[in-house]
């Protein structure tokens, strides 16, 4: 599947993605983000869709929040719609 | 090893304090880190600094602080971020012959003014304006100096000034000579494995941590190591500046930068090995790091106090760690001892942590009297370790339940902070929430505030601090939907 052809990223995807740091469940996951967390969402979305991810002040500010970075992730991502 | 020969002494205007305390001038800043060709590139921060343009860098820095009133044997206390106005301003302030103390320029303003009515630096220095983009690696900054009436000149011979994340009380003042500097240079450049002139470190420890500073920065000023710095702070970020030279780069950072580049990515020719220091290392880390890039995660023990103590540099003792050379350790009732000379701590004395040429170290460890290596266990006190950056619990706890907002709370760590807590009558999460960004840095507040009718409590009847219990109390985690 190509970048393009991939389906808008899913809050359940963010949400496994950031468990994987620290070797949690997903239920450990809070709805509040760190800045680390952050930084390790970017990286790993980065290598997932092949792309680079540059935010600008604000929409780091979003990425605070799981519901947050779900939005912008969809904003950003190469193929990802705002149908979801 | 004659590093110590740089060091020569000035004597302080004024008072008898001075006759008694020379303070050394700052000629060792030239000697020990900006001599050598003023032709070779010794930063990568966005351009290129030459040796030569660092020093003019450093000239106008100094001369910045001298106008704001800073002279020999005086304070200065900088907060920057992470750039080469940071580096220019902290050597300039050393070659001036001040005392320099260094705040995290991530604390809030509440920190700050509780950092500065402790050191009463004479100078401070701020950044006038910041550019830098989320997750950056570095940043542009236009340095700021700014006099203190009420600033006290330097009462110890000490260089370098940092606070702790103490577990009781306030925050420990722990200072450090350039003799003492230069002494853990000695033992960086005794370690075969560590860099040396003609290769490179890519930085991604803080500037402003004995890690960063010691290791990262002074290290290759003084060995003439290229110093560079990631665009971004991501893994591709990390990645492309490893890739952005040819000489044999050494990655120097935390445990989390290490999972970054383990998730992901193909071997880089340039990388010559990751150290990373500041926490544990979970054990999966070292091997996964090996196989993605062929080459070794080392790892490093350390304390602001001493800086550099135990290294593992290969990779090949994990999870132990060899002492350097010269430094003697001992492990008393489960806890690791370091054999220094002097007290490290000045101001609010301590009589509890250095004891008769012993630091104690407040980490469990074990030592195998066969080979001398030391495992090191976790922490015998409420300290945690969130990306590198300590956090003291005891500190956030006490912060919580001193607001007016909150009855009682406590403050537990698994994989994040978080805080359970009865609020007073009338108050609300976001008036808690809101009092502790005026009061904490943001790496050590609570991610989640867990409001609760009644704290849980034992079967003696104290609050409860196990975090199934507190758990159980709060109901659901709120990030997964139902």
């Amino acid at each position: 599947m190509t970048a393009a052809q991939r389906e808008p990223v899913t809050r359940a995807e963010v949400i496994a993605v950031i468990a994987e740091l620290g070797d949690r469940t997903p239920q450990d996951v809070t709805e509040k983000i760190g800045s680390l967390e952050v930084a390790w969402l970017v990286s790993q979305l980065e290598q997932r869709y092949d792309t680079t991810l540059e935010l600008t002040d604000e929409e780091f500010e979003q990425m605070g929040t799981v519901t947050g970075a779900v939005v912008t992730l969809r904003d950003l991502l190469p193929g990802a719609g705002h149908d979801g | 090893m004659g590093l110590f020969m740089g060091l020569r002494y000035a004597s302080r205007p004024g008072g008898e304090d001075a006759r008694a305390h020379p303070f050394p001038s700052g000629e060792w800043v030239h000697d020990i880190l900006l001599a050598g060709d003023p032709g070779e590139p010794c930063l990568s921060m966005g351009g290129t600094v030459s040796r030569g343009e660092l020093t003019g860098l450093v000239d106008n820095q100094q001369r910045l602080l001298e106008q704001a009133g800073l002279r020999p044997g005086g304070t200065v206390t900088v907060r920057l971020p992470p750039s080469v106005e940071y580096i220019a301003t902290l050597l300039g302030a050393w070659r001036a012959g001040a005392q320099v103390s260094l705040l995290d320029h991530r604390l809030v303003s509440r920190e700050v003014d509780n950092a500065l009515d402790r050191l009463a630096p004479q100078v401070v220095v701020t950044a006038r304006s910041v550019t830098a983009a989320p997750m950056a690696g570095y940043a542009r900054a236009v340095a700021e100096a700014t006099g203190r009436a009420d600033g006290r000149p330097a009462a110890t011979q000490h260089v370098l000034i940092q606070l702790s994340s103490g577990s009781t009380g306030p925050s420990k003042i722990i200072a450090r000579t350039a003799a003492d500097l230069v002494s853990e240079l000695d033992r960086y450049e005794q370690l075969d494995e560590y860099p040396k002139r003609g290769e490179r470190v890519v930085l991604l420890a803080s500037m402003v941590h004995v890690l960063g500073l010691v290791g990262g920065l002074l290290h290759s000023l003084h060995a003439g190591v290229r110093l560079a710095f990631p665009e971004r702070l991501t893994a591709d970020g990390i990645r492309d500046a490893v890739a952005a030279g040819a000489e044999p780069t050494m990655v120097l950072g935390v445990p989390f930068h290490a999972e970054l580049l383990a998730a992901g990515g193909a071997p880089l020719s340039a990388l010559s090995r990751m150290v990373v220091a500041g926490e544990l290392v979970r054990p999966w880390l070292p091997g996964a790091f090996a196989a993605r890039y062929g080459v070794p995660l080392g790892t490093m023990y350390g304390m602001t106090e001493l800086g550099v103590i135990a290294t593992d540099l290969d990779g090949r003792h994990h999870p132990a760690v060899a002492p350097a050379p010269g430094m003697s350790l001992r492990v008393v009732d489960g806890e690791l001892q370091v054999q220094m000379p002097a007290s490290p701590y000045i101001g609010l004395v301590d009589d509890t942590r250095w004891v008769d040429g012993w630091l104690r170290t407040r980490d469990a460890a074990a030592i195998d009297e066969a080979t001398g290596l030391v495992t090191i266990l976790g922490r015998l006190d409420s300290q945690i370790a969130v990306g590198g950056l300590k956090v003291d619990l005891t500190e956030v706890e006490q912060t919580l339940c001193a607001l007016p907002q909150v009855d009682s709370g406590v403050v537990t760590y698994g994989s994040v902070i978080e805080a359970y807590l009865v609020l007073r009558a009338g108050a609300s999460a976001a008036d808690v929430e809101s009092a502790l960004a005026e009061r904490l840095a943001p790496y050590k507040r609570p991610r989640d505030l867990h409001v609760l009718d009644a704290m849980p409590r034992t079967a003696t009847g104290k609050i409860s601090r196990d975090r199934s219990v507190l758990r159980a109390a709060a109901g659901a985690s709120p990030a997964v939907e139902p």
